[in-house]
């Protein structure tokens, strides 16, 4: 059983902006859920040149109430309030020669309850691929079509990114990893009642069911946390970037804060937005 | 920048990310990447990672993601 997501969209910003927000999205006021992030290998092929990046990414989340109604909490590893933190592996090439950038994020843990791919492919648009602005001016002028907009109309052209985004979810409950982790909180009738009914079908249908809300949820986040990164490096390079990061960490950390203290428990969650 | 998951590994992180965030956006993303240039710290800073994850034994668990996604790629070209 999978169920399969896909959406298409444009930056206004130029494919080397958006493959250098890619690696600088984190954090972001739209992903104050993830804690933290690191860069588990990376090489470099000066030959095609193209980088491979493979980074870890721990997240908070919220398990849904509908997800914990289906699943003991112990499945999913979530408190009694369902908050749960999760590793995202992330893996990327960017071709900078041929202008894409092919990413795959996957979860690490629970992919026996769900799993969730997200796999990305951005573009340069094809017309700034084959024809460089001299050449395309050059011809232009040659041809006699060019007008004194056309550069900037180029420019328009130049400054966009095309991406495409498929989310596959797949919910492959494993009977035999589950029965090995479980010890004697039910009794035989109670897991033989369990794990038949798991078995059947509607449980692993349900599931994919709230991950695919949420995966369409979480898109237009996403979205707009890496446009918030594009926009601070469009209007103050990389130092506006680093700042904006900055602040954006210490705020989320001041909310984990006034949470953890605040209501007076351990709790860590923030509202999630995937 | 983000931080580590190890907050004893911050530290080589954040230099290895500079390193790093100069030579992209200076080099590579210009077309003009001869090598790696921020190896060496990667390889300080990986050093200090790894050691991380297996003392929190999330090594394996990357490990068998790793090759579970291998062999669910050899799968899938199977069936394709």
């Amino acid at each position: 059983m999978v169920k399969f997501y896909e959406t298409s969209y444009s930056y206004d910003y130029s494919f080397s902006a958006v493959a250098l927000a890619y690696f600088l999205r984190y954090p972001n006021p739209y992903s104050t859920h993830v804690v933290s992030t690191d860069v588990i290998d990376r090489s470099y092929d000066p030959a095609s040149q193209q980088l491979t990046t493979t980074r870890l990414h721990l997240k908070k989340s919220r398990v849904p109430a509908a997800v914990l109604a289906l699943l003991p909490r112990r499945a999913v590893g979530a408190s009694e309030k369902g908050d749960s933190q999760s590793f995202i592996l992330e893996t990327s090439t960017v071709d900078i020669k041929n202008g894409w950038m092919k990413t795959e994020s996957r979860n690490l843990e629970w992919t026996g309850v769900l799993s969730v791919i997200e796999k990305q492919m951005y573009r340069r648009p094809i017309e700034v691929t084959n024809i460089t602005f001299s050449n395309c001016e050059n011809a232009a002028a040659a041809h006699g079509i060019i007008g004194p907009n056309s550069r900037e109309a180029d420019l328009k052209t130049y400054e966009k990114t095309d991406v495409t985004t498929t989310v596959v979810l797949q919910s492959r409950v494993n009977l035999l990893k589950w029965r090995s982790n479980s010890s004697g909180t039910m009794n035989g009738d109670e897991k033989q009642g369990f794990f038949s009914r798991w078995s059947m079908g509607p449980v692993q249908r349900s599931i994919e069911s709230i991950g695919f809300k949420r995966a369409q949820r979480s898109q237009p986040n996403a979205k707009e946390g890496m446009k918030v990164v594009l926009e601070r490096l469009r209007q103050g390079g990389l130092v506006a970037v680093l700042d904006g990061m900055r602040r954006d960490r210490e705020e989320a950390n001041q909310g984990v804060f006034k949470r953890r203290y605040g209501e007076g428990d351990d709790t860590k969650a923030t509202e999630v937005d995937e | 920048m983000s931080a580590s998951l190890a907050p004893e590994c911050n530290d080589v992180k954040e230099r290895y990310d500079s390193c790093f965030l100069k030579w992209y956006s200076d080099k590579f993303l210009r077309g003009n990447a001869k090598e790696d240039e921020c190896a060496p710290l990667f390889k300080q800073y990986k050093s200090c990672l790894d050691k991380a994850l297996k003392e929190r034994g999330i090594d394996t668990m990357i490990q068998e993601a790793r090759e579970d996604n291998r062999e669910n790629d050899a799968e899938h070209m199977k069936g394709s």
